[in-house]
């Protein structure tokens, strides 16, 4: 009894593991479609860098200096990233992210009052004269 | 079952070395039906272990005493849950269990990587293939086998020792080992990054929950560690730098580094090889931890030592390992790179880094204090052995240091923090911090140590605290929502970064624990029946304990008890009655002659009432039965603050688990031009 146990166990063990090597059964060995890319993960990466300049930002950690630089650079990077991405690619989406990528670049104030986008460094909103201060936050109470 | 498990334990040999070869086979020649093979071996793996590991169980459960094991770690009046865990009450079923978990977690990284990451997968099947055929030769090879015979049946077992028969002493080894052993995932994955090349941040994005996981268990596990020292050695102590202790607080303090440095990477591509170093020496130090707990290497007061030549054999193990971790990232150097640098000095960059510099230099102290009596045997032929003192002389700036930058760190921002925003940013933090030291200065709390460190405390947690209240309200503006939904949206889109504060916060209320140590009381008393010890708390309060009666039990073959002396307290807080306390000395059957003391533990938020029966005349009450041998010698403690540890180990647990989520989000992030023109469909003057 317990021999035939052993004997079923091991025969099932044996049969499992060989099945793909006799059968031609292959397991894939590149990375898929659904999945990001090195120059992908860089775009993923950059973006997010943006979204914690701007968190840094609107809770008073950069001021308004430091923020306009830094996010020149990192948009600078994201293009780049974007560009290579669209040689390798070559696709429409990518395009469209160029160019949004661009827009941010131009319109980089947006005013607090009318929501109108500014050209980076305008001290004054453009639509409807309001001034452009840093949004300061009420820092702590 | 159990003639089958040990069948299972031989089978898997062939297996997991067939696995190991096919795994690298099939990804140096990109053969997809080896690579299949290969991760086929991990599922049949897993079961054969999960085969021998119930054999063992089988072999408690139905009292088969001509196991060596059984014989050594069981007994027949044994109560079953302990049979249960009697897989791991000694080295060879902890080698066992640990090899079980190791499968497991093999078969989910591999079942759950079925269409991802296939370019890793073939070296991670090797690796982690590899790795269980180690331990599965240790098993078979050693003399430690857990099927190992007697040649001859004893009537009963020697019986568990009754120290670790306590619930927490049931979950403390297997949650430590979890963690122990989900780390092995990362290092795979770390060391196929080695082989084949990728070595961007993907392995450290595939892994990152992994790396999450496992320090929540070694997290969970030390704390459980403490509670079970806490209630179960007596002395009113929960950690006393004992070398096992240590061997798991060395892991937990590489991963903890780890898990903040691997962030640097990912937002700056920094630090490459640094994070091989740390994933290669945590995985290195998780397999000493739990070789040293078992291994009789050095004295402790839970190796339970059995069988030193596997020191040795684990010792080359862990070497080569190291060895060829270093010459694959010599190899691969030139893909290590930093692709940034530090761009200034006041940045979270280096804020991560000054924490990750403490906590590597707080790993070689502890090490260093533990291996002393190895190295010094080794070199001087004496054993040199430092205690407690040593430790805390070194941890305690160590530990000062990482709170402070708890605090600091959250403030700066990446890359750059100017410092105007600085000082803007501290000032009302550190008016808090310091406003709270004055209070407690005030009111009477001299100690340095603890003054500084309730400060610093209070700095992180007004930080943390502002940081949530900021976020929300400038995603509120930003997004245009209410509060909840802000701050909802907030913690959830930022997982990581929002469970690690809540962390933050329980590891603040486990240092402020710690630092109330200075307060605590201890008076020992020896009384009659009726009299009376009235015992000051140093946070107010007047516990008023009358001492009632030593009762005497004897043979009580279910519960395992040769005798037993319950001594019942009355207690009175402030007057009002709090009930009877009970606290004991017991001798067990089995092991023949052992003994214990229970302790009686009374929990407030502020302070725990901790009593233990250190004196009583057993002769007269248990052989004589004399009604005036009642005399008994009480410690009596209070304890400030110490339900502040499991109070933080289950906000550590909340915090984490906001990490662990698993996330709804797509493999792509949305992109900023999705965002932009959901956001904002029609800027103006466009």
């Amino acid at each position: 009894m317990a021999l035939l146990g052993a004997l079923i166990l091991v025969a099932a063990v044996v049969g499992f593991i060989l099945q793909p090597v006799l059968q031609g059964h292959w397991a894939s060995l590149r990375h898929q479609d659904d999945e990001m890319t090195e120059a992908e993960a860089r775009r993923r990466v950059t973006l997010l860098a943006l979204r914690d300049a701007e968190y840094d930002f609107a809770t008073g950690k950069l001021d308004v200096d430091d923020y306009t630089a830094l996010k020149r650079q990192l948009s600078a990077e994201a293009l780049a990233v974007l560009q290579e991405l669209e040689a390798s690619e070559g696709s429409d989406l990518v395009e469209a992210e160029i160019a949004a990528a661009r827009k941010e670049l131009e319109e980089e104030v947006r005013c607090d009052t009318c929501r109108h986008h500014n050209p980076t460094g305008s001290r004054f909103c453009g639509a409807c004269g309001a001034a452009l201060v840093p949004q300061e936050t009420a820092g702590a109470p | 079952m159990n003639i089958l498990g040990e069948l299972a334990l031989w089978v898997a040999l062939p297996v997991t070395a067939w696995g190991m070869a096919l795994g690298y086979l099939g990804g140096r020649q990109e053969r997809g039906d080896l690579v299949l093979s290969a991760e086929r071996t991990v599922y049949a793996t897993f079961i054969l272990i999960l085969l021998a590991s119930l054999g063992i169980v089988d072999n408690f459960l139905n009292d088969r005493f001509e196991y060596w094991y059984t014989a050594n770690y069981s007994s027949r009046n044994l109560f079953v849950f302990y049979k249960v865990a009697g897989l791991w009450a000694g080295q060879r079923g902890s080698l066992l269990f640990w090899l079980l978990l190791l499968s497991f977690f093999s078969a989910l990284a591999v079942w759950s990587n079925q269409r991802k990451n296939r370019e890793f997968m073939p070296y991670v099947v090797g690796t982690l293939m590899g790795l269980q055929l180690f331990f599965i030769v240790v098993l078979l090879f050693a003399e430690v086998n857990p099927y190992e015979k007697l040649g001859f049946t004893p009537v009963d077992g020697a019986g568990l020792n009754p120290q670790l028969q306590n619930y927490w002493m049931s979950f403390h080894p297997p949650t430590l080992y979890l963690g122990f052993t989900a780390f092995t995932v990362p290092f795979a994955f770390a060391m196929a990054a080695l082989m084949n090349g990728r070595l961007d941040s993907r392995w450290i994005e595939v892994t990152r929950k992994w790396i999450l996981l496992s320090w929540f268990f070694l997290s969970v596990g030390i704390v459980l560690g403490m509670r079970w020292a806490y209630e179960e050695l007596g002395w009113g102590g929960y950690w006393f730098w004992d070398p096992v202790e240590n061997a798991s607080l060395l892991p937990w303090l590489t991963a903890t580094a780890f898990l903040h440095s691997i962030q640097i990477q990912e937002n700056r591509g920094m630090l490459k090889v640094w994070n091989m170093a740390l994933v290669l020496g945590t995985f290195v130090l998780t397999v000493f931890a739990t070789f040293l707990t078992r291994s009789g290497l050095i004295e402790s007061v839970h190796t339970f030592a059995e069988n030193t030549t596997i020191a040795y054999i684990f010792l080359t193990f862990m070497a080569s390992i190291v060895a060829w971790g270093a010459v694959m990232v010599i190899y691969r150097l030139p893909k290590l790179q930093s692709e940034n640098q530090i761009q200034s000095f006041l940045s979270r960059e280096s804020a991560f880094l000054f924490n990750n510099l403490i906590l590597v230099a707080a790993t070689f102290a502890v090490a260093w204090g533990t291996l002393l009596p190895l190295i010094s045997e080794g070199f001087f032929g004496e054993q040199i052995t430092v205690g407690p003192p040593f430790f805390n002389r070194i941890n305690v700036p160590f530990g000062i240091a990482l709170l402070a930058l708890m605090g600091i760190g959250p403030v700066i921002a990446w890359r750059r923090a100017s410092a105007r925003n600085l000082k803007k940013n501290f000032l009302w933090p550190l008016g808090v911090g310091l406003g709270v030291t004055a209070v407690l200065w005030l009111t009477g709390v001299r100690h340095g140590l603890a003054l500084t460190t309730f400060g610093l405390s209070a700095f992180v947690l007004y930080i943390i605290v502002v940081e949530f209240w900021k976020g929300t309200k400038a995603r509120a503006r930003i997004e245009g929502e209410g509060f909840a939904a802000a701050f909802y949206h907030l913690v959830s889109r930022n997982r990581r970064r929002w469970g690690g504060y809540i962390v933050h916060v329980g590891v603040v209320l486990i240092f402020a624990a710690f630092a109330a140590e200075p307060y605590y009381v201890e008076v020992q008393q020896t009384m009659q029946p009726g009299e009376v010890t009235e015992l000051e708390s140093p946070l107010g309060g007047t516990y008023r304990l009358t001492y009632e009666s030593t009762s005497s039990n004897v043979r009580d073959p279910d519960q395992n008890l040769a005798w037993q002396a319950v001594a019942l307290v009355m207690v009175e807080r402030n007057g009002k009655t709090i009930g009877p306390m009970r606290t004991e000395k017991r001798g067990y059957i089995r092991p023949e002659g052992q003994q214990s003391t229970e302790v009686g533990i009374h929990s407030r938020p502020l302070e725990d009432l901790y009593i233990t029966l250190a004196d009583v005349d057993l002769e007269g009450i248990i052989l004589e039965n004399d009604p005036n041998a009642q005399a008994a010698t009480f410690s009596f403690m209070i304890k400030p603050l110490v339900g502040w540890i499991w109070a933080g180990l289950f906000v550590l647990m909340a915090g984490s688990l906001i990490g662990l989520w698993p996330s709804a989000e797509k493999v792509r992030a949305p992109t900023v031009a999705s965002k932009a023109t959901v956001a904002d469909p029609a800027p103006a003057g466009d």
